[in-house]
């Protein structure tokens, strides 16, 4: 199953502007013991980490367990700083990792 | 480092089966309609919380915790937390980190806010597992903390078998 995830933030922001960006991501986020249908157990499979990358510092980082919902939703704000890519990166349990990146524009 | 946060942090006692406390929890708050009592914190949650602080005393103050005192699905609980702060270089808040009580795995998530945060307001949604206490910790630059706790009714447990 390929990884997908929306992000929504401002087209764009005046320098300094502080703006909000919202990440919903697809993830069973398999927290362990759940019954699989078949007399056994899923194992636990979640995505552990967020780190969000812009104007070359990380802006922001979610640590999460298996207390975050499947399809995880996580909201934080940014100062505008200049126009570019904020870089999101997720890490799963067993070390995948998946990248996407956002435009944010700054006038 | 987050250390509360790894998979090795779940509660160190078991104690109680915890399916059978939580059935009957459930059914009773179902059958008598009974809200949660507004107690003191119970000495596991002032222990979770000491943990993330490393012992100090955290104050409760200028931090805002959202999230429906009844959740009827407890798979999805939307939340927000929000710390009056300056978010300067001087003055801001380092990181938000949210205890659930009674979940088989306290620590549930920690937010790391970077100085370019402009504001400290984050959301997220939840799995709380049984009706409980839920608690934000905020560390902040000057290294004091924050605290503020909420109860929360849940009538659908996010951890019932086959959930």
């Amino acid at each position: 199953m390929s990884f997908n995830a929306r992000i929504t933030l401002p087209a764009q922001a005046k320098a300094g502007e502080i703006v909000e960006i919202k990440v919903l991501t697809r993830h069973p986020m398999d927290r362990g013991g759940q019954s699989d249908g078949k007399g056994g157990t899923v194992p636990r499979k979640i995505l552990n980490r967020l780190t969000a990358t812009y104007a070359g510092e990380t802006i922001f980082r979610l640590d999460m367990h298996t207390g975050v919902a499947a399809n995880p939703f996580v909201s934080f704000t940014t100062r505008a700083i200049e126009t570019g890519d904020i870089v999101f990166e997720w890490r799963e349990d067993g070390g995948a990792t998946y990248t996407r990146t956002a435009r944010l524009t700054v006038t | 480092m987050s250390s509360a946060i790894s998979p090795h942090s779940a509660r160190s006692d078991p104690g109680i089966d915890r399916r059978s406390l939580m059935a009957g929890t459930a059914a009773g708050l179902l059958a008598a309609g009974l809200p949660l009592p507004a107690a003191a914190d119970t000495p596991e949650l002032a222990q979770l919380i000491a943990r993330v602080t490393e012992g100090a005393v955290p104050e409760r103050a200028r931090i805002k915790l959202e999230i429906p005192a009844l959740a009827e699905n407890g798979n999805a609980v939307d939340t927000r937390i929000s710390v009056d702060s300056p978010m300067t270089e001087a003055d801001h808040v380092r990181w938000i980190h949210l205890i659930a009580e009674k979940n088989p795995f306290p620590d549930m998530a920690r937010f790391h806010l970077s100085r370019r945060a402009g504001r400290a307001d984050v959301s997220t949604t939840l799995r709380i597992a049984q009706s409980q206490k839920v608690a934000a910790v905020a560390a902040l630059s000057d290294g004091r903390f924050l605290l503020a706790e909420a109860d929360i009714v849940v009538t659908l447990s996010a951890c019932i078998d086959g959930g």
